[in-house]
C-alpha cells in the first residue's frame, strides 16, 4: 500500500510540477470565460461595424415602399417585450444608420443598376438593395455588395423588408398608418423550458449546453490523460526503468499507481476549472461591463440533481479508468512513439465513435440512437452524462449502464494488466495478435 | 534461519522459440561474493528476472534468504540492477533516488541522509557543484551510471544482485564499483552479479557458476573450480616474440590443446597425455629465450573456454540470455 502510494505520488508531483500543466490548468479557465464571453462580445462588436455599412436602396416600386424600409432599418429593435437586462444591452448598442433611398423609375434602373456596380467595386459604397414591382407583388428583392456573404446583414435587411411590406398591405386593405405600425412592429422570443417528472427545470437551451459541454470535457479529459499514461508507460519501457521498478513493486501496483496519479492530476485541473467556471459565471456581469458590454445576456443555470451529480462522477471516474488501461496496454505493447500512435488507433476510434454521435444525441436525447450509443459501454461515459442532462434518465435504466460500464472496465483493467506485466519488459517487434493472447493467456 | 541467500532448485524457463533456461540448481551462502558466467544468450538475464520474480519459472522453485521469491517483503531486502539500465530522464537525481528508496520502504529522512552520503562518496556532490539538484538527462553517462548503482543500494540491501555491472563502466566508475562490491563483502552482504568478463569474476568472487545454452556448466568455489581444473596448463613467457619455429610447436596438436596466444605471454593447455617437459625442450630447440615456463592453475577465463568453448555462444542470442 505504501508503494503504491509513492508510485501515485510520483505520477501526481511529476506531471503538478511540470510548467505544462501549469499552462493548461491557467489557459482552461481563459478558455472558459473567453466562450462564455467571445460571443456575446462579437455579436455586438458586428453590430457596430454595421452602422458604418450603410448602403443604398434604389425603388423603382413608386409606392415608396424604399421608404418605409429605411426607417425600419434604421430604427431601434422594440425592446418591451426583452427581459429587461436584454432590453438595456440592445438599448446600448449604436442607432444602425439609415440607408440612402434613390427613387426612379423601372426603366433608368439598369443603368443606375450598373453604376452602383462599379461604385461597389472601387470601394465607394458597401452595397446596394434593389425593389421594385416584384417585391410589391411577390416580395422578391434583390441585394448586390462586398458585405452579400453576411447572413446576419441579409436577415436584418429582409425582416425589415417583411415588415415594411406587410405595414404597406395592411394599409392598403384600409387600416390607418399607426395602427399598421403597431401591428407589424412585432418581436417573437420563444423561450424553451424543460419540463421534468420534478417540475421546470431551467431552461432547455442551457441544459443543452451543460450536457455538451460535459460531454466535451469528459471526452478531452479522457483523450488528454489517457495518452499521458500511455506516454508514462512507453518512457519508463524506453528508458528501461521499468525493470528496476517492478523489481521492487508489481506490475500491476505500478499500473494502478500510474492510472491513480494520472487520474488525480486530471481531477485536480479540473477542480480548478470547475471553480473558475463558477467563479466566471457569478462574476460574468461585472465582467461584461468592464469590456464596455452592458449586461449579459440572461441564462438561467439548469438544475442538476444529486443523483445525477453522483452518477456524473462515477460515469468520469469509470470512463477514465476504462480507457487509462487501454492505453497503458498500448503503451506496453510498443517500443516508440510512432508505433504508439498507430497501435492506439482502435482506442482512439472507440471514443471518436462516441463524439461523433455527440450532435445527434444533443438533438434528441430521447430518440432510440441516443439510447443505444448511450447503453455501449465505451461510449456510455461520454454519451450518458450528456443524455443526463438534456433529459431525464430512470435510476433503473442509470444503473444498468453504469453496472455495464463497470464490467466492461474490470475487463479491461484485466486484460491491460495481462499485456502490461509482460509487454513491459519485452524490446524489439511489436506483437501480433495472436502474441498478445498469448500474453493475455500465460501470465 | 538459512545460511543461503540463495537457492534455487531445478528451474525451467522456455519461451516460445527457445528454452532459456534448462533444470538449473544452485545455492549461494550468505555472505559470498558470487559470479554466474555464461556467454551472450546463456540465460544469465533470465535466471535472474526469475529471481527476482518479474517473470516466473515454468518449472522449480526459488528461495530468497529462506524464504520464497514470490513473498512481497523479501523485495525490500534485495539489490537489484539490471543489465538495460534507465532512469526518470526528467527528474531531478535526488527526486528519482527517493523514488527508488520510497518503492523499497525506506523512510523519507533516512533515504535523504543516505542519499547525501552516496552522492559525496561517488564524487556526484562536490563543493562546487550538487548533481542531486541537476534532472537526470543533464548527467554524463558514467554519472548516470553511478546514480542508478545508488539507487540499488539505498536500502541498504542483504542480497545485491547486479546484471552485467561492468558493462559500460569506464576505468574509474569499474574500480568504484569493485571497491563497493568488496565493501559490501566485509559488511556482510551477499552480491552475485553476472558477467562475461572472467577477469573481474576471478579476482571477486568466491564462488561461480558457469552457464550455457540454459544449463549449468559447473559450478563452485573458485579455488576448488581452479584446483579441479589443474595440472594441464603451462604459464609461458618469452624473451622478444615468438619465430615462427615456436609457433609451430605451439600448434603441435600431439603436445598442445589449446593455446591462448597474447604474443609474448602464452597459456598453453597441455594436450592429454603431453609431457610438460618435452613441451619446453621443444621449444628451446626451436630457439626460443624462455623468462617463464610454469606449470599453473588455470585462469577462470581458461577454464570458461575449456568447458564451454565455441559452442557455448549460440549465434543471434542477443543480449536478454
Amino acid at each position: 500500500m505504501a508503494k503504491l502510494f509513492a508510485v501515485v505520488k510520483r505520477e501526481y508531483l511529476e506531471r503538478v510540477r511540470s510548467p505544462w500543466f501549469l499552462i493548461v490548468t491557467l489557459f482552461g479557465p481563459l478558455f472558459f470565460a473567453t466562450i462564455m464571453v467571445l460571443p456575446g462580445y462579437l455579436s455586438i462588436r458586428g453590430m457596430r461595424n454595421s452602422g458604418v455599412s450603410q448602403f443604398t436602396v434604389l425603388d423603382a416600386t413608386g409606392t415608396g415602399l424604399g421608404e418605409r424600409l429605411a426607417d425600419r432599418i434604421a430604427s431601434r429593435p422594440n425592446t418591451d417585450s426583452l427581459p429587461p437586462a436584454l432590453a438595456e444591452t440592445v438599448n446600448a448598442m449604436p442607432v444602425v444608420p439609415r440607408p440612402v433611398i434613390e427613387v426612379l423609375t423601372a426603366d433608368a434602373l439598369a443603368a443606375r443598376e450598373a453604376q452602383l456596380v462599379t461604385e461597389v467595386q472601387e470601394k465607394r459604397l458597401v452595397g446596394f438593395l434593389v425593389i421594385d414591382s416584384a417585391t410589391v407583388d411577390k416580395g422578391e428583392a434583390r441585394y448586390a455588395g462586398r458585405n452579400a456573404g453576411s447572413v446576419g446583414e441579409t436577415e436584418r435587411i429582409e425582416s425589415a423588408l417583411r415588415s415594411a411590406l406587410l405595414s404597406m398591405r395592411i394599409e392598403a386593405a384600409g387600416i390607418s398608418a399607426t395602427t399598421a405600425e403597431s401591428l407589424t412592429r412585432l418581436r417573437i422570443s420563444l423561450s424553451a423550458d424543460r419540463i421534468t417528472d420534478r417540475g421546470k427545470g431551467g431552461s432547455g437551451l442551457a441544459s443543452a449546453f451543460l450536457g455538451g459541454g460535459v460531454a466535451m470535457l469528459l471526452y478531452f479529459s479522457i483523450v488528454f490523460y489517457g495518452q499521458a499514461i500511455l506516454r508514462g508507460v512507453l518512457e519508463e519501457k524506453t528508458t528501461r526503468v521499468a525493470e528496476v521498478i517492478v523489481s521492487s513493486v508489481s506490475p500491476d501496483t505500478l499500473l494502478a499507481g500510474k492510472v491513480l496519479g494520472v487520474g488525480a492530476v486530471g481531477l485536480t485541473q479540473q477542480l480548478v476549472w470547475l471553480s473558475s467556471g463558477v467563479f466566471f459565471w457569478t462574476q460574468r456581469g461585472a465582467l461584461f461591463k468592464m469590456l464596455g458590454m452592458g449586461a449579459p445576456p440572461p441564462m438561467a443555470f439548469p438544475t442538476v440533481s444529486p443523483t445525477v451529480l453522483v452518477a456524473l462522477v462515477l460515469f468520469f471516474l469509470l470512463g477514465y479508468t476504462l480507457y487509462a488501461s487501454l492505453f497503458a496496454a498500448v503503451g506496453a505493447m510498443v517500443g516508440s512513439q510512432e508505433e504508439a500512435n498507430q497501435a492506439s488507433q482502435p482506442v482512439i476510434m472507440l471514443l471518436v465513435f462516441s463524439i461523433i454521435f455527440l450532435q445527434p444525441v444533443l438533438l434528441n436525447p430521447t430518440g432510440r440512437l441516443a439510447q443505444i450509443v448511450s447503453w455501449v459501454p465505451f461510449s456510455a461515459p461520454i454519451i450518458m452524462p450528456m443524455r443526463m442532462t438534456a433529459t431525464e434518465i430512470g435510476i433503473g435504466e442509470l444503473a444498468a449502464v453504469l453496472a455495464g460500464v463497470l464490467a466492461m472496465c474490470f475487463a479491461c483493467v484485466w486484460m491491460a494488466a495481462r499485456i502490461y506485466r509482460i509487454g513491459l519488459l519485452m524490446y524489439g517487434k511489436r506483437p501480433s495478435m495472436a502474441e498478445l493472447m498469448r500474453w493475455i493467456r500465460q501470465s | 534461519m538459512t545460511d543461503l541467500a540463495l537457492d534455487i532448485r531445478g528451474v525451467s524457463k522456455r519461451y516460445a522459440a527457445h528454452v532459456a533456461v534448462r533444470d538449473l540448481s544452485l545455492s549461494v551462502p550468505r555472505g559470498t561474493v558470487y559470479g554466474l558466467l555464461g556467454p551472450n544468450g546463456a540465460g544469465k538475464t533470465s535466471t535472474i528476472r526469475m529471481i527476482l520474480n518479474i517473470i516466473a519459472p515454468d518449472t522449480g522453485t526459488i528461495h530468497l534468504l529462506g524464504r520464497p521469491h514470490s513473498d512481497g517483503a523479501i523485495q525490500d531486502r534485495i539489490g537489484y540492477l539490471p543489465e538495460e539500465r534507465g532512469l526518470y530522464k526528467k527528474m531531478a537525481v535526488r527526486d528519482v533516488l527517493r523514488f527508488l528508496a520510497e518503492l523499497k520502504g525506506v523512510a523519507r529522512r533516512t533515504a535523504d541522509a543516505r542519499i547525501d552520503e552516496w552522492l559525496d562518496r561517488l564524487a556526484l556532490r562536490t563543493p562546487e557543484k550538487d548533481w542531486g539538484k541537476a534532472k537526470v538527462d543533464e548527467l554524463s553517462r558514467g554519472m548516470q551510471q553511478k546514480v542508478q548503482f545508488i539507487g540499488t543500494l539505498l536500502h541498504d540491501p542483504e542480497l545485491v544482485i547486479l546484471d552485467e555491472p561492468f558493462s559500460g563502466l569506464d576505468p574509474i566508475n569499474a574500480q568504484a564499483l569493485k571497491d563497493t562490491v568488496v565493501d559490501l563483502k566485509r559488511r556482510g552482504k551477499t552480491v552475485i552479479f553476472s558477467t562475461h568478463l572472467m577477469d573481474n569474476a576471478e579476482r571477486l568472487c568466491d564462488a561461480v557458476c558457469i552457464i550455457a545454452r540454459g544449463e549449468k556448466v559447473l559450478d563452485g568455489a573458485v579455488a576448488a573450480v581452479k584446483s579441479e581444473n589443474a595440472g594441464r596448463t603451462v604459464a609461458l613467457a618469452l624473451e622478444g616474440s615468438a619465430s615462427p619455429a615456436v609457433m609451430g610447436v605451439l600448434q603441435d596438436k600431439a603436445l598442445v590443446e589449446r593455446v591462448d596466444d597474447q604474443s609474448r605471454f602464452f597459456e598453453v593447455e597441455l594436450a592429454a597425455n603431453a609431457d610438460a617437459q618435452v613441451l619446453l625442450r621443444r621449444i628451446l630447440e626451436a630457439g626460443a629465450r624462455i623468462a617463464r615456463f610454469e606449470r599453473v592453475q588455470p585462469s577462470l577465463h581458461q577454464i570458461f573456454l575449456q568447458r564451454v568453448g565455441a559452442s557455448g555462444v549460440e549465434e543471434g542470442m542477443s543480449g536478454h540470455g
